[in-house]
């Protein structure tokens, strides 16, 4: 992204009131957005190839060797793979589950509004309670979790559930996709509302089955919903770290790149290793989220 | 008769999958809820209850009370702590929806029905932002915090609350002023009102309840916050819920029960916005995710 902002004519051009209103109006936006988004983040990008650290004096030029080291950090490495895992889990979870909810809500007609405040509830918590409400249920001696399945006799005795890598990135990948999946949810059922009624009248004369109906019609249409609704979650499941924070703290086993960031840059006070990985880590959210952002950049190019 | 039968197993199904949703939705909170309102000799037996055989608000008193015991032993209170960490998280919040609301809902007229030099690029680079994570910027606004000394003060959260959830309200006021009739403002024009008269007297009015959407998905945005005042609220000063309460965990003895009350009181405020104003919140986050 860059900043390329035409210095106006001014020889030629005298200021109207539209304009002048319009650049009063717009002013404090640009203030705030230019102060603390768009300057810090040039600074990041430019302090990335220096050394900065508060630790050790002078910040010299070290070129891309911030970025070169973390290829080798396994550290690192480590917790891109965890970062994958936990996309790949949450956005599964949400898609799936967030799918399966809204052709729900879709054809419920009485009390939708009420069963959808319900279905919001937990986008609207704090994650980091979220988080603790989990953890409580997780816990390994009085937890829910155990005792639903011991009752149920699926296990025999009472699981540490986070001793084991692969439990503690589903654990944490539900309690993400928990609080994400309202999101999911609203934006399919969105774009299922939009789908008119008729089609599915037509198919059902035709003697179309329900699967068919859904794999036919339902599915192509809300096709640009659900890369939206895709989109949104990968980016969500990316900058994942209030959950896998509070449930397992900084553990090597369920540390997830922004927990990385926040290690580097605010434990170990190397700030430019840190921001070198947030731009990688942006590098990524942007490419993924390129189709969202490309939709609301034609929507206002046609305008 | 027949046509009922033959609805019967997918009313049925319907049903299930209701209750399923319900269950996944507000289960959790509701263990949260009793384990809250649970003695704690029984949050340590091995049997599970779905609702407490003896309730209790010792959990509560513990929060608001002067003093509290701890296994016996007499403890500091907490309550100077949560009231203050409270009073921090509104202060913050409020202050952010403020001020998200009103510069949205001029700017975002001003995007619309101005023009203004810049005017596009500003906008495509603002809403571009929403794709960017905040934490990207960090660590520079540290730094800049640091040096303009507004590291745990008001001010400085609650300037960054409010780069962070502009965009989105931006975002939604255009779409709400779009879709207005230019008709109701040029009739005032006509009449001789200056164009700002006609938007603050005839389109703020009606913008009304897109006005109270952004104001909501701010303020739960602001609530929920951990990873900024994480960084930039150091101390009670300015120090949130949300962070306060996880360190209810790092003392030796993790006070479950203590922790869930702290929760339930912590999550109160979004509920009562859900209660009461989902109408607004869904329509908002409808026309935010779904252009």
């Amino acid at each position: 992204m860059t900043l390329r902002i035409r210095p106006p004519r001014l020889g030629r051009l005298r200021l109207g009131r539209d304009a002048r209103l319009g650049l009063a109006l717009a002013l404090p936006v640009a203030l705030i957005m230019g102060g603390l988004v768009f300057l810090p983040l040039l600074s990041t990008l430019f302090d990335s190839l220096f050394r900065v650290e508060p630790m050790k004096p002078g910040s010299p030029f070290v070129g891309v060797r911030n970025y070169t080291n973390l290829l080798k950090d396994s550290t690192v490495n480590a917790a891109w793979i965890t970062t994958a895992i936990y996309v790949a889990l949450a956005v599964f979870i949400e898609t799936v589950g967030g799918l399966a909810a809204a052709l729900l809500l879709n054809r419920i007609k009485i009390g939708r509004r009420w069963l959808l405040a319900i279905v919001v509830l937990p986008w609207c918590l704090p994650p980091v309670v979220n988080a603790i409400i989990w953890m409580w249920i997780y816990n390994p001696s009085y937890g829910l979790l155990n005792g639903l399945l011991l009752s149920a006799g699926i296990i025999d005795t009472p699981q540490v559930w986070f001793n084991n890598r692969e439990t503690g990135l589903l654990l944490v990948s539900v309690v993400h996709a928990w609080r994400m999946m309202p999101l999911t949810v609203i934006i399919l059922l969105a774009a299922l509302q939009s789908i008119p009624a008729e089609l599915y009248e037509a198919a059902r004369l035709d003697g179309a089955t329900g699967w068919q109906r859904l794999r036919k019609i339902t599915l192509p249409l809300i096709a640009p919903g659900l890369a939206i609704a895709l989109s949104q979650s990968t980016v969500f499941a990316v900058n994942l770290f209030d959950e896998a924070w509070i449930l397992n703290g900084a553990s090597l086993d369920t540390r997830s790149v922004i927990i990385q960031v926040y290690v580097l840059a605010f434990q170990n006070m190397k700030f430019s290793s840190g921001m070198a990985l947030s731009v990688l880590t942006m590098v990524i959210s942007l490419a993924v989220s390129m189709i969202y952002v490309l939709r609301v950049y034609r929507e206002t190019r046609f305008e | 008769m027949s046509r009922r039968f033959k609805h019967l197993p997918g009313q049925v199904g319907l049903c299930l999958g209701v209750a399923l949703l319900v269950l996944w939705s507000v289960g959790p909170v509701y263990w949260s809820f009793v384990t809250s309102i649970t003695p704690p000799n029984a949050l340590v037996s091995d049997n599970l209850h779905f609702w407490p055989q003896t309730t209790t608000w010792e959990h509560y008193a513990k929060l608001f009370g002067a003093t509290s015991t701890s296994q016996g032993n007499e403890v500091a209170s907490v309550w100077p702590q949560f009231s203050r960490a409270f009073a921090n998280s509104l202060i913050t919040s409020l202050a952010a929806t403020a001020l998200v609301v009103i510069i949205a809902a001029f700017g975002a007229w001003a995007f619309v029905r101005l023009e203004f030099p810049g005017r596009n690029v500003l906008f495509v680079l603002v809403v571009a932002t929403l794709a960017i994570p905040a934490y990207t910027v960090m660590i520079p606004l540290y730094r800049l915090m640091i040096s303009m000394g507004l590291i745990d003060t008001y001010t400085g959260v609650t300037l960054i609350y409010v780069s962070a959830f502009l965009p989105l309200a931006l975002w939604l006021m255009r779409s709400v002023y779009q879709a207005m009739p230019l008709s109701l403002e040029e009739a005032a024009w006509l009449d001789g009102a200056s164009k700002l008269r006609a938007f603050v007297q005839i389109v703020l009015p009606l913008a009304g309840p897109g006005l109270v959407a952004c104001g909501i998905l701010t303020f739960l945005s602001a609530w929920g916050q951990f990873m900024v005042p994480l960084v930039f609220s150091p101390t009670l000063a300015t120090k949130p819920l949300t962070v306060l309460i996880p360190e209810f965990v790092t003392r030796n003895y993790v006070d479950y029960g203590l922790m869930n009350a702290a929760g339930i009181i912590a999550i109160l405020p979004p509920m009562l916005l859900v209660l009461f104003l989902n109408r607004y919140l869904v329509s908002g986050l409808m026309a935010g995710a779904g252009k």
